[in-house]
């Protein structure tokens, strides 16, 4: 399936289900759970009324107010990070029917339309569980310092205004800058892979989403000066060439950012700075 | 950042372009070449000048191409060719299954067209580095033992030798060599998809397509250039599967015996 | 050279981070404390954009003196004046810099930042990145502090819970010299030195239930320093949005940008009209507020807005089909500008509603928003000292004061932001400072920065020039005391588990949901002295129940349980300060609307409810104290309303006043 069509067929088959969605039905939830680091993982399920308007963020919240699980057994309110509920703070992403996304802006009628449908919530797979449906996401900060994602200032007193921009321009960055950090485009990423050992974080696949962050960077007029030193990052191992082309970033990013079109201007910038370096570097 | 660490990072790089580079120049560009000369046999009845006394369009094709093997065989510097190739194949099969274990695909949850080509690019690399392998082994070293009927390949009889191979036998399909047959079809097919896929994302690694439809422009020209290799390699895998050994064998005897050159001026 | 002193930060948003680059910057080791990723602080929810005086506005008649004034016309005059002129004065200072970080602020044709009008203000002085400028503002401070971070000048330490600030000493030498937190995965408790506390928590939303903010702002960060002796201002001022789309876990705001671009208020004009929107002719439609204020229409500040849809929905009974919803209408724009200038907050609706806003009109209600109250905290002010208010001021008259800073404030005097105790500051939402009874659209962001980056200084010279002792100097004791303290009540809540009757009147989510709904029903929109009086009664009860409630998980490892357990009882307590002030201040200012008392009463009550916690009690003591004026002087504040403006057909901004 393309993109587009993958994304018109996804609209259409959600459309179709707030459509004939049934009011005051129940539905199943199947919720992988994990008490912790090194502990086994077990599958509860509980039976939650919809409510209108219902999301999985306010299912987990009915079964954290009814933590009984199907078969009658008492158990413990769900664990999972969430935040906004707004889809811009990232935090409650999670992989609901076997896809990566927020929970917040999935919709209980555009999933599970009828008496008795399940929905199944795991946590990312591409992070440590810490528990339940909370993963620790300290990797993906990391890579941000990786390649040094930030505008070089001199420092915060008043110096006049930063540099002009146009229009389009700007329409460019501000398409990458909506990126929240909610490791979407990683989770669906068959070149992510999971690592524990922070020491090799350094050294691993970076992904689309700090590679997209660094051609942000980079395409800012006092960002830029940092350029070389986020090439450097990138050309090393775990940098934009372990990208092998799957693509599937771009359809799972929740804010629609041009991934593939950053990771592109990355391996020409890593291109041009591998051929400078030969011919002008100093090292 | 340390010395170490820096010419490890332009190692890291140079290896990774230069894997992407070699796969299309030289391996693509023979890929290319071969496929073109081997597909005479379908097509090389059109050649005019191939013609000899009682020369039918089969025959003249069988001549072309037996023409061809013969030309790529008194290239100069064969040698030095021959090795590139094999250093070529050699690093990008090795650096490539390196890099294909280092993924892991997952088109169960993530049904894209794009990932589908994420998964079959590696498959289609392990699958044609065994073809490849299987290629080589059996026509250039001689490992007849693993051809069926035990045919001997050898350029002087270039179309009978490789029908006879393909088939199993001398005398028309044998089974195994049905799927010997089989086995070729999928592995043309798995290169050339191989190619133009990687020539796709290669395109994007250099950074030669960025915009979406820059990429899709791009991915339609590479399909067609697919395309077309991909029906050159069908020719050329169906022509020798029901190339009848009898008669290439007569065409290479004529070819030898009356000492046609064929690039003559036809008459 | 080495500096032991440090500065913690509690919080990682918009204040807290502008706080943690400013002292970083000026080589004091930071700590900073943030219960999640600061990257997904609430900050990130803010939409609209951030005000400022501008080259554009100011060739059209605009100042920083009259976004000054403006700010305190919005405000009621509740607002202390001087860190309100301060603040404006900075404001393009701040763009400026924000400019310098990175921020994609949208652009004019020419490569200029582009504007947009707003609420409260006829001048464009609104600088905007699309509709999600909150959010890229923050992501510009955290990558500013990620580089401090890199660096090894901050110490992030995020999922990290605040539990109380460490004090040291009674009454008026109180002094704050660190904190007790808990790491929200090991739940390990521990105590931490500094030698200064920034609270940048923001508000505290929850305790209406739904509101427009995220979960983490309970306010229980807010009201642990309250319980530990620091005092909260004008707790009763609520800022209710008027615009939000209502739904089953949270109200999602819709920012007044759509209004600042063109978007209309309306709801069918009959009442009980079923057709569908597009298919009521333009003059069977009742343009709220348009028709009820011409001069400023759909830009009226939020809680006018907010008072007459609630108006037309409860009391008029005409919202849309009956239900307390009212029509946002966008659809007479064109879909590409919109989605370019709102492209963010368009698709926050059509997620969650399933409609798409640039051709159906969006049916929204208001929503508990922002909190103007907060901490109390003081200031030193600075060289304009007029010797008598300003009366009135209209564009194109001689502006009072310059931009120059210094001004306001007495820049970097130690007492700038601190509560009234020493060491601890407030910065963001939680300062009670800036907005008065109401607060201006995109003002927030702007007071939220203009604290860490001004009153970031103060706390850096508090800390190196101050006479106080180092807090490295100091008793261990104190500080395992304070731990101890904590990890009894955490064990108490912990043992509740065991012994629970699962009696569900004592579970803390039923608990927190009735919070909501009383306070939600009795201290928003609009408050009487009964509904109040009967909202402290429910506060009583539910703080009765609180005492017994039980834990429903008791896992020793990331309860998550156990922190929100443990915030609604800090929300209880807001909550009450919240009902008491509103109870007392028997009129109506601002976002403060009470029908018992529908007038402003600038004698009794121009003045600031001072919330103490009485530790004998448990309860909120409040206190009236002066209002800080003196720079501008009082005056109506009707934004020409209907019959008595006729100047509203006029093209050119014609000013506030």
């Amino acid at each position: 399936m393309s993109e587009a069509e993958a994304y018109s067929y996804d609209a259409e088959m959600r459309k179709a289900n707030r459509a004939k969605a049934v009011a005051g039905r129940s539905v199943i939830f199947k919720i992988k759970r994990c008490d912790g680091p090194g502990k086994p993982a077990r599958w509860e399920s509980f039976k939650v009324p919809i409510e209108e308007g219902a999301n999985v963020i306010s299912s987990l919240n009915w079964i954290a107010a009814n933590p009984v699980t199907i078969e009658g057994k008492k158990t413990t309110p769900v664990v999972w990070e969430s935040n906004c509920l707004e889809e811009v703070c990232g935090a409650c992403t999670m992989v609901i029917n076997g896809r990566v996304r927020q929970s917040c802006s999935c919709l209980i009628n555009e999933y599970a339309p009828c008496e008795g449908d399940v929905m199944t919530l795991e946590p990312m797979s591409k992070f440590p569980v810490i528990r339940d449906l909370w993963v620790d996401r300290a990797r993906l900060f990391n890579n941000l310092t990786r390649v040094k994602a930030w505008v070089p200032i001199d420092g915060t007193y008043n110096m006049g205004p930063g540099p002009k921009e146009s229009h389009d321009h700007q329409q460019m960055r501000y398409a990458l800058s909506e990126c929240m950090s909610c490791g979407c485009c990683l989770d669906a990423c068959p070149q992510f892979i999971k690592e524990e050992d922070e020491s090799k974080w350094d050294s691993s696949f970076i992904g689309a989403h700090a590679i997209s962050q660094a051609r942000y960077f980079n395409e800012h007029e006092t960002g830029k000066q940092l350029k070389a030193d986020r090439m450097d990052a990138l050309s090393g191992a775990g940098g934009i060439n372990d990208c092998g082309n799957a693509q599937n970033c771009v359809k799972v990013c929740p804010k629609g950012i041009p991934l593939t079109e950053s990771i592109g201007a990355i391996g020409r910038s890593a291109t041009i700075h591998a051929i400078k370096q030969f011919f002008q570097g100093k090292k | 950042m340390s010395e170490n660490a820096d010419s490890m990072q332009t190692r890291h790089f140079l290896l990774r372009r230069l894997h992407s580079l070699t796969g299309i120049v030289p391996i693509g560009v023979f890929l290319i070449v071969h496929l073109t000369t081997n597909s005479t046999i379908a097509w090389g009845g059109l050649n005019t000048r191939a013609q000899s006394e009682g020369f039918g369009w089969m025959d003249r094709a069988i001549a072309t191409f037996q023409h061809e093997v013969e030309f790529i065989n008194n290239m100069p510097l064969l040698l030095l060719i021959e090795i590139t190739l094999w250093a070529a194949l050699g690093f990008h099969s090795v650096l490539g299954v390196y890099y294909a274990i280092s993924g892991k695909s997952n088109t169960g949850a993530y049904k894209y067209s794009s990932n589908f080509r994420y998964a079959l690019q590696r498959i289609t690399g392990y699958f044609g580095i065994f073809f490849i392998f299987y290629h080589v082994a059996t026509l250039r070293w001689g490992w007849t033992w693993l051809v069926p009927g035990g045919t001997k390949w050898s350029h002087e009889a270039a179309s009978s030798t490789f029908a006879a191979a393909i088939q199993g036998s001398t005398d028309g399909f044998t089974p195994v060599g049905f799927l010997v047959a089989c086995f070729y079809f999928l592995g043309v097919s798995a290169l050339v998809f191989h190619f133009a896929n990687g020539l796709w994302t290669a395109a994007i690694t250099w950074g030669i397509t960025i915009s979406r439809p820059a990429q899709k422009r791009w991915g339609v020209i590479c399909a067609g250039l697919g395309a077309g290799l991909m029906l050159m390699a069908w020719m050329s895998v169906i022509g020798f599967a029901t190339l009848d050994y009898e008669q290439a064998s007569r065409v290479e005897q004529i070819l030898h015996g009356e000492q046609i050159h064929l690039n003559d001026e036809p008459n | 050279m080495a500096d032991e002193k440090r500065v913690i930060v509690v919080g990682g948003g918009l204040a807290g981070l502008a706080a943690t680059i400013r002292i970083a910057e000026a080589g004091m080791p930071v700590d900073l404390f943030s219960m999640v990723p600061v990257k997904r602080s609430h900050s990130v929810c803010a939409q609209g954009g951030i005000n400022a005086c501008n080259d554009v506005a100011r060739q059209q008649g605009y100042s920083e003196y009259q976004h000054f004034d403006e700010t305190l016309i919005g405000g009621d005059f509740l607002n202390d004046q001087h860190p309100v002129l301060e603040m404006t004065n900075w404001a393009p200072k701040i763009i400026d810099l924000l400019d310098r970080m990175g921020v994609p602020f949208n652009r004019s044709n020419e490569g200029f930042r582009d504007l947009r009008l707003f609420g409260g203000s006829l001048f464009k002085r609104t600088h905007f990145s699309g509709a999600t400028t909150g959010q890229q503002l923050l992501y510009a401070l955290d990558e500013q502090t990620r580089r401090f971070a890199a660096e090894g000048k901050v110490n992030k330490k995020e999922f990290w819970e605040f539990l109380w600030p460490i004090v040291e000493g009674e009454g008026e030498n109180a002094r704050c010299v660190g904190i007790v937190a808990q790491d929200m995965r090991t739940m390990q408790i521990q105590s931490f030195r500094a030698d200064a506390v920034v609270m940048a928590t923001g508000g505290c939303g929850l305790v209406f239930g739904k509101s427009t903010n995220s979960i983490i702002c309970t306010g229980g960060a807010a009201s642990r320093c309250y319980q530990a002796g620091a005092w909260y201002g004008n707790a009763e001022m609520i800022q209710v949005h008027p615009t939000a789309i209502p739904g089953a876990d949270k109200c999602r705001l819709m920012s007044e940008s759509a209004r600042g671009e063109g978007g209309r208020v309306w709801v069918p004009a009959k009442k009980g009209d079923t057709r569908k929107p597009k298919d009521i002719p333009e003059n069977e439609r009742y343009y709220i507020l348009e028709e009820r204020y011409p001069k400023y229409g759909n830009l009226v500040p939020r809680d006018i807005a907010t008072r007459e849809i609630f108006d037309v929905c409860v009391n008029e009974g005409m919202g849309i089909n009956g239900s307390n919803q009212v029509y946002l209408d966008l659809t007479h724009m064109d879909p590409d500008y919109l989605t370019e200038k709102l492209g963010g907050i368009l698709d926050i609706y059509e997620k969650f509603v399933g409609d798409d806003p640039r051709f159906t009109p969006m049916r929204i209600f208001p929503a508990v928003h922002y909190s103007m109250g907060g901490l109390w905290t003081t200031y030193t002010p600075g060289n304009y000292q007029p010797e008598s208010p300003v009366s009135s001021f209209k564009p194109g008259d001689p502006i009072p004061i310059g931009n120059e800073p210094g001004h306001g404030l007495d820049i970097g005097a130690h007492n700038n932001a601190m509560t009234n105790i020493t060491g601890l500051y407030a910065f963001g939402e939680v300062n009670f400072a800036y907005h008065g009874a109401t607060r201006l659209g995109a003002n927030a962001l702007l007071s939220c920065i203009f604290d860490g980056v001004c009153n970031g200084i103060s706390v850096v010279n508090f800390v190196r020039e101050g006479d106080q002792q180092p807090v490295s100097e100091l008793d261990q004791a104190l500080f395992d005391a304070a731990t101890k303290q904590e990890q009894d009540k955490h064990d108490k809540l912990l043992d509740s588990t065991s012994t629970g009757t699962g009696d569900q009147q004592l579970n803390p989510y039923q608990i927190a949901f009735e919070l909501g709904e009383e306070m939600n029903a009795a201290s928003t929109v609009v408050k009487t002295g009964a509904g109040l009086e009967k909202c402290l009664i429910k506060l009583e009860e539910l703080k009765e129940r609180y005492a017994k409630v039980e834990l429903g998980d008791g896992a020793m490892w990331t309860n998550q349980s156990l922190s929100f357990t443990r915030a609604v009882g800090d929300m209880i307590i807001i909550g009450e300060a919240i009902a008491k002030a509103g109870l007392l201040r028997e009129e109506s200012r601002g976002s403060h609307y009470r029908t018992d008392f529908p007038e402003r009463d600038d004698d009794r009550f121009w003045k600031t409810s001072v919330a103490k916690f009485n530790k004998e009690t448990g309860k909120s003591d409040i206190e009236f104290v002066d209002v800080k004026a003196g720079l501008v002087k009082l005056r109506p504040r009707d934004y020409g309303k209907t019959e008595s403006n006729a100047s509203s057909a006029s093209k050119e901004p014609i000013g506030a006043s």
